[in-house]
């Protein structure tokens, strides 16, 4: 049967798009709506629930907003960067104490690193500390990874780390915080050849500097307390990388894993299961990079992990032409805090223009869509479409998003 | 994937000037039902209320209220995957709920089937209620010269009376019993000119593994059943297993409808999901034609919570795992609507099954077992 005639507007990025989510509250950010890739809820010692927020680019630096009421979000504190050339983009909180990233535009700018506030008082952060990671060949830190209230895993230039490609700059440290008034670093990793003076040859991947890569980074560090001897990295051009790190003066890599030499961007495993998540993003207007999916990888040995699936994704051919990018970016990460809600089994993904998306995956050869939520282009956005840009999942189940360019944030319940 | 995460789906069925584009027409006006796409065999009778329709030129129209409106030439399954198609594209109104007109002399058994078993059709969307519609004037003649009126009766989740106004209240009294006593598991309501509270008629089915007791009694109706303890009972099923049940009331004789019976069978013991496939196995096999419809709650060996089963003729839907029981009463519960099975046939089938189950070694878990289909 053939479908034909008006059927309720036609795919127009202007309209609200939903299945099994519905919004509660949203905020654009008093203008600032460009929000990164760093969101986490506090809960006060008042009993109210702040979400902060990294901003995706100056001159924003952070967001505190009260979601008590997530029918009525209301900003409590934000603040300014230094200068325009420098964006926090990525923060997380462990209970009062807030670790915040810092990413200059230019090699060799400040601040490059990453600040711990105490946000004992939401109004009133304070700063503990800041540890530099400025130097020559370094923008500083792209995300930060803080989740135990000692350790940052950080993706990060360093002073002493000279790249032979300077889209190479940003390695995994891991920086002891017990006291959060002395950062310090006890171990770093990096793609093997990748630093001027190693041994390895640098080029792993035949041809992959010819495919136009984006780099080999690290993006996502991230530490589960499941295992706290491993490290999973997303690693762009490189790959998704597991490393053991039980001695973490001198991480090892357990694998590698790379379906082609484009942005891998996080990995997740479920550790009951046995798989992981892998999710590239996609950094291209246009859809012009894809195929930027999310993977469903077996981990039954970790040294050989394997493509079983990826999340059933919209059209790319309506989706394309809705303005900005479209394709995988964010996973909610299971991060273990109190206030994230972590699941073995449904995956909350944001997805660009595609808005977030959520899958089940019980049956992880054949993941089921189940519930999305597209909001209509915000009023300035200049894609002229929604960039969902990361994703929080609280424990009362609440889904937490952001915008990348203007809409700031949404606040959604499911309905499934 | 959870079945509340899925699109409901309502099949409006009911034999040739039973009311259901009257009833389909005011439904469609209830703020309530601004999301539903409706899906209108081109089989069937007149048109939906014109009044209700911008253009009547197009295969797929959006109805004053907003819902949306395609007419059916060729394939349901294709339809409903097309229509999910539009609406995760943004082509469409997010719509919430489908309802589906079946034409009057439609065997409503193969919507069903295509709801319970098609993959694609599966994975979006799931079967919330069969809502039959009978007429008051012509139905108890219908019953009795005609199958497809007994079918769709014998398969609905709902029955709805209509014109009422215009029949002999005798003659009202008399289907109504005629229904309750085919189909006991169905609620019954009486309607004229189709004004009818929309809640009656959705969210029937069991859509969340959280459901509560009243749902699930709502959605399998054995409440309808009065337990009685007589033949087959407990002392002639290994294990002790079997309460059954007989229907509630009982017409004149001459006044039954032709071969249609149901029952509920209860048992105390859970069932290994391997036993149980096995006895719907053989059963759909031996009799799968005649048995219009199954529902069932269920204990299973090592599942957490009840699991949801139905099935209609030969197809059983995928089973869902409730997260827990309801309450207190854990008993497995099988409600069948069947056509020339008696029920002692299905209890000794059951039965033997059981036996053999019971003097046979450990049988795999659920996850090792064929689903009965």
């Amino acid at each position: 049967m053939a479908i034909s005639g008006n059927l309720g507007g036609g795919s127009s990025p202007s309209r609200e798009m939903a299945f099994n989510m519905k919004l509660l509250g949203a905020h654009e950010l008093n203008g600032n709506g460009n929000v990164g890739e760093g969101i986490s809820i506090q809960k006060t010692r008042d009993g109210r629930r702040i979400l902060w927020v990294a901003h995706e680019s100056a001159p924003t630096n952070f967001t505190g907003i009260d979601v008590t009421d997530p029918r009525k979000p209301k900003v409590v504190i934000q603040t300014q960067l230094p200068h325009s050339r420098v964006r926090s983009n990525s923060l997380d909180v462990v209970g009062d104490v807030m670790c915040v990233a810092y990413q200059t535009r230019d090699l060799g700018a400040k601040p490059a690193g990453f600040e711990l506030f105490d946000i004992s008082k939401p109004e009133e952060p304070k700063s503990i500390s800041f540890f530099d990671c400025s130097g020559p060949h370094s923008r500083g830190v792209h995300m930060v990874w803080f989740v135990d209230g000692k350790t940052v895993h950080i993706s990060s230039g360093a002073e002493d780390f000279e790249p032979h490609d300077p889209r190479d700059d940003q390695i995994y440290r891991i920086i002891d915080v017990s006291n959060l008034s002395k950062p310090t670093e006890v171990g770093r990793w990096w793609a093997p050849g990748t630093k001027k003076g190693d041994k390895e040859t640098w080029r792993t991947d035949p041809g992959g500097k010819e495919l136009g890569r984006t780099g080999y980074r690290v993006h996502n560090t991230c530490v589960w307390p499941q295992r706290p001897d491993r490290a999973y990295l997303g690693y762009i051009d490189y790959g998704a990388v597991v490393l053991d790190i039980s001695d973490r003066t001198n991480p090892k890599m357990v694998s590698r894993w790379t379906h082609r030499p484009a942005f891998h961007h996080s990995l997740m495993p479920l550790f009951s299961r046995d798989l992981m998540v892998m999710s590239d993003e996609s950094t291209q207007d246009g859809a012009k990079d894809w195929p930027m999916l999310v993977w469903m990888l077996d981990a039954k040995d970790e040294r050989y992990p394997t493509s079983i699936s990826t999340l059933p994704m919209p059209p790319v051919e309506t989706f394309s032409k809705r303005g900005g990018r479209f394709g995988a970016h964010n996973l909610h990460d299971n991060v273990p805090v109190e206030t994230s809600h972590c699941s073995e089994e449904i995956i909350y993904c944001a997805m660009f223009n595609g808005g977030v998306r959520i899958y089940d995956t019980k049956n992880p050869y054949q993941p089921q869509e189940i519930g999305y939520y597209v909001p209509a282009a915000p009023a300035l956005s200049p894609a002229g479409a929604a960039q969902m840009n990361d994703i929080w999942v609280d424990e009362n189940r609440l889904v937490y998003t952001v915008d990348r360019l203007a809409g700031g944030i949404y606040i959604l319940e499911t309905t499934f | 994937m959870n079945a509340a995460a899925k699109i409901p789906v309502s099949v409006i069925t009911g034999f040739l000037g039973s009311g259901k584009t009257t009833l389909l027409g005011k439904l469609l006006r209830h703020p309530g039902m601004n999301r539903v796409a409706v899906i209108i065999n081109e089989l069937g009778e007149q048109s939906i209320d014109h009044d209700l329709v911008q253009t009547s030129s197009e295969q797929m129209m959006v109805l004053d209220n907003g819902c949306l409106c395609c007419r059916v030439r060729g394939d349901l399954q294709e339809t409903l995957v097309d229509l999910w198609m539009k609406r995760r594209n943004g082509e469409t109104i997010d719509f919430n709920r489908v309802v589906i007109e079946t034409t009057g002399l439609a065997d409503p058994a193969p919507v069903i089937h295509t709801m319970i078993t098609d993959t694609s059709v599966c994975n979006t969307y799931t079967l919330d209620a069969i809502i039959t519609l009978v007429d008051a004037v012509n139905g108890n003649e219908q019953l009795d010269t005609l199958e497809e009126p007994v079918k769709q009766a014998a398969v609905a989740d709902r029955l709805v009376i209509t014109k009422t106004d215009l029949a002999d209240p005798a003659e009202v009294e008399v289907l109504e019993t005629r229904l309750r006593e085919l189909n006991p598991h169905a609620a019954i309501i009486r309607c004229v000119m189709g004004d009818l509270d929309p809640s009656f008629l959705v969210d029937v089915g069991v859509r969340h593994r959280e459901a509560s007791e009243k749902a699930i009694e709502n959605w399998l109706g054995s409440e309808s059943f009065v337990p009685v303890q007589g033949a087959g009972s407990a002392s002639a099923i290994p294990g002790g297993r079997l309460a059954a049940s007989a229907p509630a009331r009982r017409l004149p004789k001459g006044q039954h409808t032709a071969g249609v019976d149901s029952f509920c069978l209860y048992y105390d013991t859970p069932f290994s999901w391997k036993t149980f496939s096995v006895a719907m196995e053989v059963l759909t096999s031996l009799r799968g034609p005649d048995l219009l419809r199954v529902k069932g709650l269920l204990d299973i060996e090592g599942e957490p919570g009840p699991v949801v089963v139905q099935g209609v003729q030969h197809l059983f839907h995928p089973p869902v795992t409730l997260d827990a029981w309801p309450s207190a009463d854990h008993r497995s519960r099988l409600v069948f609507i069947t056509r020339n099975i008696p029920r002692a046939m299905i209890e000794n089938l059951v039965g033997a099954i059981l036996a053999t189950a019971a003097s046979a070694p450990a049988v795999p878990a659920k996850a090792d077992a064929t689903q009965a289909s």
